[in-house]
């Protein structure tokens, strides 16, 4: 598999299919002698700033969720994670949004 | 027979994306400032949004996926970053003349000023995209939408002169204020080429669960509509060639838009004006509010659709209703919508090539079009057409300093 065109950017939908965003980045891990390991996924603001400068990631100070990668199966049109996304961080805006603004119009 | 209603239900739908505020007043500008000459820049419009529009319906049929998902899939974050932000920027601007366009209408029909109007038309539009389904709005507000074929009827019933309208349809050189000719003809095909309209397009099609059955209709579809919505643009453009252009008067306010219909209709002319442009607007501002919300929640992988209700898919609410508050703002600043329409026509020029260059990409990637690919014709009206883009990017903005006014 080639991560960067397989995975990285891909939409990504919990174990329900429901959407929880994008893999917006992807995290290696590196130890002496050995090859390098895929670790995590990463979705969040921060990651996405990071790729556009280190400057604008670095001024962004809510950490990105982290899904390890055992979690994680690369399908053909999306990415599935085996997690419950309303009880991730993945979704923290869409529930608060929800919750204290949408939630509250008349109709909604 | 239930394919024949969808085409013809297509078709009608597509047209109400293609009409709006800039394709109107770019071809009454045409019309009034160098009579039939300047038909060939809506012919040429037509056929450019045709083939992207064919393209992004067969594309999203067969891949079940959208423009913008695929754009930060292939393209990755950073490009779509820069497409995002300049697209959304350009759409915000067109979103405010749509708005303007309705609240003129409103003023045309109370006589109270159209800044008084923004908020409630504002909030109309809020409330069809809060409680209307997908199908509401495309079909709903398109076929209110057939009004607009007033336009033709005046067209032909004002007799306008058979060869000329035909050579108009030919390029050709101005004789007099090179730079504003260049300048209506830039803006005409930044009104005609119009991402928001393939984009949209785009997401259509997966909100109507399309599928690979459905390229033949799309390619119907596509080529009917935009036909159709270029037909009626030039309707307008030989209204204005026939009732300003020999009296030498230049379209600069939209108070001048009924002298359209007027002539050709007398009283009943004003009303069908002001609902042609009115509807016509409210259906463009509709379809870009949801296209700029459709292409955060894709970009960014949200949850999507204008058929759940809103407490499901809060970012995709909040994004259409910050869409909204956004270019109201501007709108109800009370700078002249015609001002706001005719610049933010030559912006959409300038900034094509990045949207239409990833067509070129996604539509020869196996992965996602299979055997639907482009073939040599395809690829080469596309290259045609981003050689266009580059053209009109480089020369919009000289332009619009040199002969916008």
């Amino acid at each position: 598999m080639d991560l960067v065109r397989d995975c990285l950017d891909k939409q990504i939908d919990d174990r329900f299919k429901r959407r929880m965003g994008r893999v917006d980045g992807i995290v290696l891990e590196v130890e002496p002698g050995r090859p390098p390991r895929v670790a995590y996924v990463e979705l969040g603001v921060k990651t996405l700033m990071n790729r556009l400068s280190r400057r604008l990631g670095n001024a962004i100070t809510h950490e990105p969720y982290r899904i390890p990668w055992g979690k994680i199966k690369v399908g053909l049109n999306a990415v599935r994670a085996d997690v419950e996304a309303e009880k991730t961080p993945a979704l923290e805006w869409e529930l608060w949004l929800r919750k204290k603004v949408i939630g509250r119009i008349p109709g909604a | 027979m239930k394919k024949i209603l969808e085409i013809a239900l297509g078709i009608v739908t597509s047209v109400g994306g293609f009409l709006e505020i800039g394709s109107i007043t770019t071809a009454a500008q045409a019309g009034a400032d160098f009579s039939f000459q300047l038909i060939w820049a809506i012919v040429l419009g037509g056929l450019c949004i045709i083939f992207l529009v064919e393209q992004a319906g067969r594309f999203s049929a067969v891949s079940g996926r959208t423009i913008p998902d695929a754009i930060r899939e292939r393209f990755g974050f950073n490009y779509f970053a820069f497409l995002y932000l300049v697209l959304a920027l350009v759409t915000l601007l067109v979103l405010a003349a749509e708005i303007g366009g309705v609240c003129i209408t409103l003023e045309l029909a109370t006589g109270i000023h159209f800044q008084w109007w923004t908020v409630p038309a504002a909030l109309l539009i809020w409330l069809v995209m809060w409680k209307g389904t997908f199908g509401v709005i495309e079909k709903g507000v398109s076929l209110l939408g057939l009004v607009t074929l007033s336009f033709v009827v005046g067209a032909y019933v004002i007799h306008p002169p058979e060869a000329q309208v035909l050579r108009g349809a030919l390029p050709s050189l101005p004789q007099h204020d090179s730079a504003h000719y260049w300048f209506v003809a830039v803006s005409i095909l930044g009104a005609s080429i119009s991402p928001y309209l393939f984009f949209f397009y785009s997401s259509g099609a997966i909100e109507d669960e399309w599928n690979e059955g459905y390229v033949g209709v799309n390619r119907i579809i596509a080529t009917g509509g935009m036909t159709f919505g270029s037909v009626i643009s030039i309707a307008v453009l030989v209204l204005a060639a026939m009732i300003f252009a020999p009296q030498g008067v230049k379209f600069e306010h939209y108070t001048q838009l009924p002298q359209l219909l007027v002539p050709v209709f007398g009283y009943w002319g004003y009303w069908l004006l002001v609902a042609s442009v009115g509807i016509s607007c409210l259906g463009a501002a509709l379809e870009i509010t949801l296209e700029i919300a459709y292409f955060t929640a894709q970009g960014f992988g949200w949850n999507w659709s204008e058929n759940q209700r809103p407490r499901d898919e809060a970012r995709f609410a909040a994004a259409y209703t910050l869409t909204i508050i956004l270019a109201a703002l501007i709108t109800i600043t009370g700078i002249d919508p015609l001002k706001i329409t005719i610049f933010s026509m030559a912006l959409t020029a300038a900034t094509l090539p990045v949207s239409i260059v990833p067509f070129l990409f996604l539509m020869n990637d196996y992965s996602y079009v299979r055997v639907y690919r482009n073939g040599w014709f395809s690829n080469a009206v596309v290259i045609v057409i981003i050689s266009i883009a580059f053209v009109l990017a480089v020369v919009s903005i000289p332009l619009q300093i040199f002969g916008g006014s």
